[in-house]
């Protein structure tokens, strides 16, 4: 570990296409991306990437930095910046628990540099946009040498640091489906201080019927070994009245359901004892900016 | 490992470099450019000391390989300044007491010259969140927020 | 004294480092570059206990590195904290160990041309080790049969003999406790426990050595005291006191882990001079956490009260927990005994037993306030506890039992005592209660509610300086040299080091004052050891009372000489001449009392003195200070908590400051709030955690985790009020004291007590984090329900 200088050695590109990114990641040794550095280049001072060889810098591909409007969604490259996405008017629109997930990470010079795709990479179980994406039933697109491929965002994490993305493989875009009318998000962040690590975090993005929940979709933040998503949860709250027992009752259950972990940040008994109070939060918030009433 | 030239121009002025793949452009600007007003403070991006603005935005130099900075253009503590004159920024923190030790200075006035080129208005919750991630363990960041707050009056009036 | 322009004293002038700081041009320690110079790095143990059984740095030195180990170097025992006199000193380390005492302590070191080849050469040294057990827990280190980490250790020059780990042993007893106890109506006696910190200023630590030509030694470091620094490497080095000059420069915060020598400096000037080239040494952040951190304490307090509410008799048991190395925890617990028996008057019966325990863990120093803080939240939840229980205005009792004007004041442990002759309590105690309407807030068992907010109150102090008018355990007197120059400009020239609080611009008010010539007409000169008399250290809270003295005495003394020549110009009697300012000549002048009219400029005089001859007016001395004085604080705190998740916040604070006269009043406020931010991240925040397997910190030294109140989390502007004080210390130069350290003290057990008032929980224990906090009123809730 050495936070003052990289003691690696390792060779650098910048490719000006993605074609040449994918030629490099099929042909080089133990590369690794640096679309941000962030994560990158803080994994490499702690020494956790001691054989990293090759760092492919991806901001030389100007595609990858774009955020673009598509028929049925929006798709967000894998460089554009944290920054670039919260201002983005769209993101603001459609999809505002991801605007607070990114505006709740780290401070304003990381997001300036930090990258939602590297936030995926990175596959960390705390990886604040995550959720918000999953909600959304966003989709993490992927490409290599061999072509290309899609995955649900919430099949995308397998264990601590470890997602789908196969040798060779580059997260091209995150891809958001528009959303439907009524619909309610939130997110809900626990930290040390604002500028922080999530000792826990919830989103919560409802569809409103009248005063029935048309359907719910819940996703977590360091609670498990990777980004949980609460699926049967959520789905269970279909065709519910809204209520304030109702929240209650789902986040005691939720609560129950999980199984955290004690960490530097926080205990196993706090994220338990307050993820009934997030998640409380979170639905009641939900609701309430999907135009329901309590 | 690899020796890169690069080009990077900072305050105004154009340097050209070789560089090792794994040096970082904190450590350039400080060791090689002798602008020591960029500091080391963590080495991970958690106090801000080594913030320097490019296209007006604030990042944080100690995460980034000099070799990916190829073709930036910079501005750090040194250039905020014009000659003598002190920008708003610089001259509100000077006048409204909101330096002690004044080693997160620096990277504290390029974060609030940033946050200015942002929202010429902000109300002191915008400041506070927006240095957050700057950290000074002198002062409890009050006078700062009064000295941006002033900044931002002064350049408003200055505009008009 | 001057009617023509507003006196300097007590007005705001931006500081004059200011346009350095924000430019980024001022230069730190780590700023310094020195053409040709090498990169040091240090080899710090992986282990907490071990002993170095065989090195082999061959391979590191085939790579062009230069290795310094235990065999290089001057064996010689020391103490890195030199403020105390050398037989209240204990001495127990040498620059490199032969056996590791705690993970992270250096070991070996080395320098190399680029600091990516000194870091690999340390990776290339090869150490075996054998590894012994280590000890963490003081209790646990106190028992026979615990890992034992020294055999001797030395007391001034006697040789001691440590046994169960029990470094240091101090008791204090005045008066009659027991009495005082037996008088009492009601006893109460609580535990208190605080936990390491870290200083986390945010320059690491960082010393550049340059061997000279002439063999001496050039040394840029992190500083609080540039004469400390040159005095133990003179011994360390075995050189003359002449062939050392360690400069003077601003650092990126101490809060008091530069008081003594950095570990690094000696080990850096050993690398310089074994390689024969300047050598720059600088900690990266995951070393400065295993450097120095703040002690902590474990205190049982007891108490007698009176049912007409006066404290019979004090009674304090310490236990402190200080690491591997003594950084003196002697003066730490005379001192922490000082801070408790001066509190309160207790009917002078006050007992004081402390114990100080080595452990396989990080050496542990002073952090603003020198146990002030640690035994102020103790003795304030005592007090809070006691009016609580017993129904007292927490305002009324305190100002029944404090000690204030005409009282004894122990600036510094036992040995060093002064009586009280200015004092802010009162203000602060009735204004404040009358500002929060203290005595009308309401009782926890009134507050209700998912939020609830509280409001506390707590009192302190500290010292300014570590003078009496009887010399005592600690060395304290400062040296100053001003000339005037023949324009009538002042060259200020000063050891005092500056944390950033302003020193150095109070110590050229004062010169500017004394001498009336314009603040801006007073330089402050580049200053090293060689060229400066002797200052302690800027510790202690002395910076303006103890430096700023001295400068007051040698600025009086050049007067003296400017007038009496002044005389000779203008045929006038001296002592018929008197000094004033006159802004619109841009300088100061002699002038003939009640007759301005006859005068001449200040730069006059000096030219004429020049041209006939007779000298430079100009004047060097050292002064000790004679008093103690100290300076007051109260904090009025109102948190409010979520008691669904255990989150403290403050929505608003109330804070006095008594420094006497404020020589820059908005310094002085921006003191008395940083040191709120501080002391708020000590009460909720800071923990450092040890992985008792290996000895490491949990957060492996990442500010990743070690988080502290950033600006979002800190009350707003008009949030926080700070009032200052009206009062004038007789003994201070212009009227002032410190303010420094005192500005932490208090804030602990103010928003401790705040955290009473809101749910009815006492917290003995710091810091009181969301996961406590939310775990205590669990427990609190279940209990209800039995």
């Amino acid at each position: 570990m050495n936070t003052k200088i990289l003691e690696n050695e390792f060779e650098y590109s910048k490719p000006g296409s993605l074609e040449e990114v994918l030629e490099t990641l099929a042909t080089k040794q133990n590369v690794r991306i640096f679309a941000g550095g962030t994560d990158l280049i803080v994994k490499l001072k702690l020494g956790a990437l001691p054989d990293m060889e090759h760092m492919l810098d991806i901001n030389g591909v100007e595609e990858l930095g774009k955020i673009e409007t598509r028929a049925d969604g929006l798709e967000i490259f894998a460089g554009a910046k944290l920054w670039s996405i919260e201002s983005d008017r769209r993101v603001e629109e459609n999809y505002p628990a991801l605007r607070e997930a990114i505006q709740a990470m780290a401070s304003i010079s990381v997001r300036n540099m930090a990258t939602l795709g590297g936030n995926f990479c990175n596959a960390s179980p705390v990886a604040d946009a995550v959720g918000p994406v999953m909600c959304y039933g966003g989709k993490v697109r992927m490409q290599s040498k061999r072509g290309a491929r899609e995955v649900n965002a919430v099949d995308f994490f397998l264990a601590p640091g470890v997602s789908v993305l196969e040798k060779g493989e580059l997260l091209t875009s995150v891809y958001l489906p528009a959303p439907k009318a009524h619909t309610g998000h939130a997110f809900v962040k626990m930290g040390r201080v604002k500028s922080d690590i999530a000792k826990i975090s919830i989103t919560a993005v409802l569809e409103r019927e009248g005063d029935r929940i048309a359907s719910c979709r819940l996703a977590m933040g360091s609670v498990a070994a990777r980004p949980l998503f609460l699926k049967a949860i959520g789905e269970g709250l279909a065709g519910k009245a809204m209520t304030e027992a109702l929240a209650q009752e789902t986040a005691q259950n939720i609560s129950d359901f999980i199984k955290p972990i004690g960490d530097n940040r926080t205990t196993a008994e706090y994220r338990t004892d307050v993820a009934k109070v997030i998640a409380r939060d979170a639905l009641v918030s939900a609701w309430k900016n999907s135009g329901g009433t309590l | 490992m690899s020796m890169h030239p690069i080009t990077l121009k900072v305050n105004g002025k154009p340097h050209t470099l070789l560089v090792k793949s794994n040096e970082l452009l904190v450590n350039v600007l400080r060791d090689k450019l002798f602008l020591t007003g960029t500091k080391y403070g963590c080495g991970i991006a958690e106090c801000g000391a080594c913030t320097i603005m490019k296209d007006k935005r604030s990042i944080m130099s100690c995460l980034v390989p000099a070799v990916v900075a190829d073709g930036w253009e910079i501005t750090t503590s040194e250039g905020l300044s014009k000659g003598d004159k002190l920008s708003p920024v610089q001259e509100a923190f000077v006048d409204l007491a909101a330096i002690q030790c004044g080693f997160c200075t620096p990277g504290m006035v390029v974060t609030a010259t940033a946050l200015l080129h942002e929202n010429p208005n902000p109300d002191e919750d915008f400041i506070r969140d927006y240095l957050r991630g700057n950290f000074c363990r002198c002062t409890g960041y009050v006078a700062m927020s009064k000295a941006v707050l002033a900044a931002a009056a002064k350049m408003k009036e200055e505009a008009q | 004294m001057n009617q023509m322009n507003e006196s300097v004293i007590g007005k705001n002038i931006p500081r004059s480092d200011g346009h350095a700081k924000v430019t980024g041009t001022m230069v730190y320690p780590s700023d310094v570059i020195i053409p040709g110079m090498m990169y040091g790095a240090v080899l710090r143990s992986p282990h907490p206990h071990a002993e170095i059984v065989s090195v082999d740095t061959s391979e590191a030195e085939r790579m062009g590195a230069v290795c310094l180990t235990y065999a290089d170097i001057n064996p010689i025992m020391y103490n890195e904290r030199s403020v105390s006199i050398p037989a209240a000193t204990y001495r127990d380390r040498t620059v490199l160990p032969s056996k590791a005492r705690h993970f992270g302590e250096p070991l070996m070191a080395v320098a190399a041309d680029t600091e990516e080849l000194a870091h690999k050469a340390v990776k290339a040294i090869k150490i075996e080790y054998k590894v012994l057990e280590a000890v963490y827990d003081p209790d646990e280190a106190m028992k026979e049969g615990a890992p034992q980490l020294y055999e001797n250790i030395y007391l001034g020059d006697n040789k001691l003999t440590v046994k169960n780990n029990i470094g240091v042993v101090r008791n204090i007893d005045e008066g009659d406790c027991a009495g005082g106890f037996a008088r009492a109506d009601r006893i109460f006696e609580h535990t208190f426990d605080l936990e390491r910190i870290y200083h986390n200023q945010l320059e690491t630590k960082c010393a550049v050595c340059k061997p000279e030509p002439d063999g001496s030694l050039t040394v840029w470091a992190t500083a609080q005291s540039i004469h400390a620094n040159r005095q133990l490497l003179a011994r360390i080095l075995n050189m003359p006191l002449s062939k050392l000059n360690v400069v003077r420069l601003p650092f990126g915060g101490a809060f008091g882990s530069s008081i003594q020598v950095n570990t690094v400096t000696p080990i850096c000037a050993c690398l310089a001079l074994k390689a024969g080239r300047p050598v720059k040494l600088t900690s990266a952040r995951e070393e400065d956490f295993y450097s120095h951190q703040k002690y902590p304490a474990r205190f049982t307090v007891k108490m007698g009260v009176t049912n007409d509410g006066v404290i019979t008799a004090a009674h304090v048991k310490a236990l402190i927990d200080f690491g591997a190395h003594q950084v003196q925890p002697l003066p730490f617990m005379g001192c922490t005994a000082g801070w408790f028996a001066s509190l309160y008057k207790y009917d002078g019966n006050i007992r004081f037993d402390g114990t100080a325990v080595y452990t396989n863990k990080t050496p542990c120093c002073a952090m603003q306030g020198y146990g002030n803080p640690q035994i102020n939240f103790a003795i304030e939840s005592m007090i809070d506890i006691i009016c609580e229980e017993m129904r007292f205005s927490a305002v009324d009792f305190r100002l029944k039992n404090y000690r204030g004007i005409g009282d004894e004041f122990w600036g510094q442990g036992p040995t060093i005592r002064s009586i009280i002759k200015s004092c802010g309590v009162e203000q602060s105690l009735v204004e404040g209660r009358k500002m929060t309407d203290f005595e009308n807030r309401q009782r926890p068992e009134d507050r209700t509610g998912d939020i609830r907010r509280g409001l506390g109150l707590a009192r302190g102090f500290h010292t300014s300086g570590t003078a009496g008018p009887k010399e005592g355990e600690v060395i304290d007197y400062s040296s100053a040299l001003i000339k005037i120059n023949e324009d009538g400009s002042v060259d200020l020239v000063t050891p005092v080091t500056d944390h950033g609080g302003g020193t150095w611009d109070a110590l050229k008010k004062i010169t500017a004052e004394t001498l009336q010539v314009p603040f801006d007409m007073v330089g402050l000169a580049p200053a090293a050891t060689t060229n400066t008399g002797y200052d302690v250290c800027t510790h202690a809270t002395r910076g303006v009372y103890c430096g700023g003295a001295a400068v007051y005495h040698v600025a009086m003394k050049v007067k003296e000489r400017l007038l009496e020549y002044a005389g000779r110009l203008m045929a006038e009697h001296a002592y018929n001449l008197e000094v004033a300012r006159r802004d619109e000549l841009g300088q100061g002048v002699v002038q003939v009392k009640h007759f301005p009219s006859k005068f001449m400029t200040i730069g006059d005089i000096a030219k004429q003195a020049q041209i006939m001859s007779w000298g430079t007016i100009a004047y060097t001395d050292s002064y000790r200070q004679r008093n103690c004085p100290p300076c007051f604080t109260t904090h009025f705190v109102e948190v409010e908590i979520d008691t669904r998740t255990g989150v403290i916040t403050v929505p608003k604070v109330l804070i006095f400051g008594d420094c006497g006269v404020a020589l820059n009043p908005d310094l002085v406020k921006g003191q008395l709030i940083g040191s709120f931010n501080r002391g708020f991240g000590y009460t909720v925040f800071e923990t450092m955690p040890l992985n008792e397997k290996t000895g490491e910190l949990m957060n492996k030294g990442l500010l990743t985790d070690y988080k502290t109140p950033t600006s979002a989390e800190m009350p707003k502007i008009e949030d926080v009020e700070v009032i200052l004080c009206d009062t004038y210390e007789p003994s201070g130069p212009y009227g002032a004291k410190g303010i420094g350290e005192a500005a932490l003290a208090s804030v602990q057990a103010a928003i401790a007590n705040a955290v009473y008032n809101a749910v009815g929980i006492r917290f003995y224990k710091l810091p009181i984090t969301p996961e406590v906090l939310l775990a205590a009123l669990k427990k609190k809730e279940q209990e209800a329900a039995k």
